[in-house]
């Protein structure tokens, strides 16, 4: 094939997806969706083998494969043009139930010739608690509607009776209809441009040019790999649930061109919904590889073949039906994700060439905290606070990170206005900003990660209720690299007011001028209701290198700009103020004191 | 030849060295963390801490005997083992 041709081919390919994911946003009516972008759409080939991947939430593109594959196998022979399959069951490909597939054939000439896919966390699935995550649920079977794959639209026709049982299982079914409705434009829109695409070049040559990409993916990655260095990197990574301990270990082996993911020694699963099933698994440490070490590599089949996964079963990161899973996508997948980018960061900076890619964790842990209740105009409304994809970025070798920049599944991940929230529930916002000590120490500070506090607002019935699926809160996660510091910590904090408030004390800026008990929370539903508060804060990224090799002027503008503390400047970073000048003889003695009590074993007070 | 093992890190004539001093810290065939300085910080004890941190968790803080320079750092229960992390030399 000419060049020009496969390349126009492939920038095609982009387009579609780019195109299918406007449509999806644009039809969603849920700030999660399109705000959020709590979201992915991709195409896959007529084996249901990962083409072309899209932005969203990463670690979906190889279960969307799997999901594609198993309605391959569960529908062989009946599938047929204008045919659309539902799949959300997290032990067939799906992470966990709220995350619903929608996955459409697409025929030319009466053949199959690809596939497209998309999926959005719906508002609701009808697990125990609303809105999906279900810190409740003992088992899988309270966790919601699971479908290991069903037909909802038929010939281009809609399965009414389908269509109306799943709705009758969920709380929110208009928000839900049009979670599905939006999807269903989705893949309407992908498989539009693609048969535009193949009338115009025939299917022979979109064929060709589709396996040429899969080939050249798998080329430039191997051709990656073999220029780094051999060798093995671990990761620990530690979730709580109550007062259970539960760890991901990540030994990673780089030989040639080949990567090996072991996950032997991770925890065995859990009584909470915090396990993911293998596929999840899977998924999770691709969503830092492909933009870490294919970033300039279309994201297909080609990528996955250099890779392998050793996921014992039984344990977190591998568990057995009929083990819940509904926080899965903040819990261990989450972990996974943490420690796979800890370990593919570190071989980057074992590379000359690569260093510069190289980064700390970013953004560890989210909160996911979903409310739910009448809002200001008396209907229901179940929705996510969106600042969990607020995110930070991890520290780079060369550069701190990005304050409040996103998360490395999500290339595309952000929050939602404060209005949008507002207007969505009875609730205001007291404050919402970047958070000081978050971002991990180092010669290149992890980005900062934030703070925020809401209070019932114009509320019907009093104030509303939220799940809470709140790990994060004692073990740092956002791992340092080189000597870096890891980020901070979540924490969420349920303010009792006092029985008598003064007006100006609802416009509390800070946690410590807000009146009332504060009671840490972390795992549950709560109402928040009256006068009370609900505080949360979340990690910042980790940070790379010596925070004693941090420029002093860069200690003060930090400073100077509230994402430090006086004491973290002293104690961390050994830069003294006096007064809020800098005491340059001090700061000297200090960095050279710290520096001292490095060589001194033991446990620092 | 010099290889780098990572940011603060390289390997030359068969030892790992610290990129601060250019001291060398142990033989690429050991593991370099047991030879190095390693000071522990409760992670409770850090700016920042959240008011639910477990007590038990600590920042391990592997640095050159030499310089003091930071070469790692690594998150841990104290029963846990260090993170062996080998570029193959």
């Amino acid at each position: 094939m000419d060049p020009v041709t496969f390349s126009i081919i492939r920038h095609r390919l982009f387009r579609v997806v780019e195109e299918a994911v406007i449509t999806l946003k644009h039809v969603s009516g849920s700030a999660i969706t399109n705000e959020g972008h709590d979201l992915m759409v991709s195409l896959y080939e007529a084996d249901g083998s990962l083409l072309m991947g899209g932005v969203g939430f990463l670690h979906h593109l190889t279960s969307a494969a799997e999901a594609c594959k198993a309605i391959i196998r569960k529908f062989e022979g009946r599938i047929g043009e204008g045919d659309l399959f539902l799949l959300n069951d997290p032990y067939t490909a799906a992470l966990h139930t709220s995350d619903i597939y929608l996955v459409s054939p697409i025929h030319h000439g009466g053949k199959l010739v690809a596939w497209s896919a998309c999926f959005v966390h719906v508002s609701d699935i009808g697990a125990m608690n609303p809105g999906g995550f279900a810190p409740d649920a003992q088992d899988i079977f309270t966790e919601g509607f699971s479908s290991p794959g069903i037909k909802l639209i038929e010939g281009g026709e809609l399965r009414q009776d389908v269509w109306d049982t799943i709705l009758n299982m969920v709380r929110s079914p208009e928000m839900v209809a049009l979670d599905l409705r939006s999807m269903i434009a989705c893949n309407n829109v992908a498989r539009e441009r693609m048969l535009a695409l193949i009338e115009k070049y025939s299917a022979q040559t979109v064929d060709a040019a589709c396996k040429m990409l899969v080939e050249q993916s798998e080329a430039r990655l191997r051709e990656r790999l073999r220029e780094l260095p051999d060798g093995q990197w671990q990761s620990r990574q530690y979730l709580e649930v109550n007062d259970e301990i539960y760890k991901v270990l990540l030994n990673m082996r780089k030989s040639g061109d080949t990567l090996t993911f072991d996950f032997t020694g991770s925890s065995p699963q859990s009584k909470y919904g915090v396990n993911c099933s293998r596929w999840a698994s899977l998924g999770g440490l691709f969503a830092p590889l492909f933009p870490l070490l294919c970033y300039d590599i279309v994201w297909n089949e080609g990528v996955i073949k250099p890779i392998k996964m050793i996921a014992p079963e039984g344990t977190i990161v591998n568990c057995t039906r009929p083990a819940p899973v509904s926080v899965a996508t903040v819990g261990a997948i989450q972990s996974v994700n943490n420690a796979a980018c800890s370990v593919i960061g570190k071989m980057l900076a074992a590379s000359e060439k690569y260093a510069d890619e190289a980064t700390a964790v970013w953004h560890a842990n989210h909160f996911a905290i979903f409310m739910f209740g009448n809002n200001q105009r008396g209907r229901l409304a179940i929705g996510i606070l969106t600042e969990c994809f607020a995110g930070a970025g991890g520290a780079r070798t060369f550069a701190d990170g990005v304050d409040l920049g996103g998360e490395m599944p999500n290339p595309i991940s952000r929050m939602a206005n404060v209005e949008t929230i507002e207007a969505q529930f009875p609730i205001r916002y007291l404050f919402r900003r970047r958070l000081k000590d978050s971002g991990g120490p180092g010669e290149y500070r992890g980005g900062a990660g934030g703070e925020m506090a809401i209070v019932a607002h114009d509320a019907p019935d009093g104030g509303i209720h939220y799940v809470m699926s709140g790990k994060g809160t004692k073990f740092p996660q956002s791992e340092g690299l080189g000597g870096g510091y890891p980020g901070g910590v979540n924490d969420y904090m349920w303010v009792h007011a006092p029985g008598e408030m003064h007006n100006a004390d609802r416009f509390a800026q800070s946690l410590a001028t807000i009146p009332g008990e504060g009671e840490p929370i972390s795992w549950g539903v709560f109402p928040l209701m009256g006068d009370d508060a609900l505080y949360v804060r979340w990690n910042g990224g980790g940070g790379i290198g010596d925070p004693l090799d941090r420029p002093v002027a860069k200690v003060l503008a930090d400073i100077e700009t509230g994402l430090i503390s006086e004491q973290a400047a002293s104690d961390v970073y050994g830069v003294v103020r006096k007064a809020t000048v800098l005491d340059e003889v001090a700061t000297r003695a200090k960095r050279a004191a710290l520096r001292q009590s490095r060589l001194i074993a033991g446990v620092a007070q | 030849m010099k290889q780098r093992i990572s940011t603060t890190l390289f390997a030359e004539n068969g030892q790992i060295c610290c990129v601060s001093c250019s001291a060398p810290l142990a033989s690429t065939n050991e593991r370099w963390k047991e030879k190095v300085a390693l000071s522990t910080i409760p992670v409770a004890a850090l700016p920042g801490a959240g008011s639910n941190i477990e007590s038990r968790v600590v920042l391990r803080r592997f640095s050159c005997p030499h310089c003091g320079h930071l070469l790692d750092t690594e998150t841990a229960l104290p029963e846990d083992p260090f993170l062996e992390d080998v570029v193959e030399v």
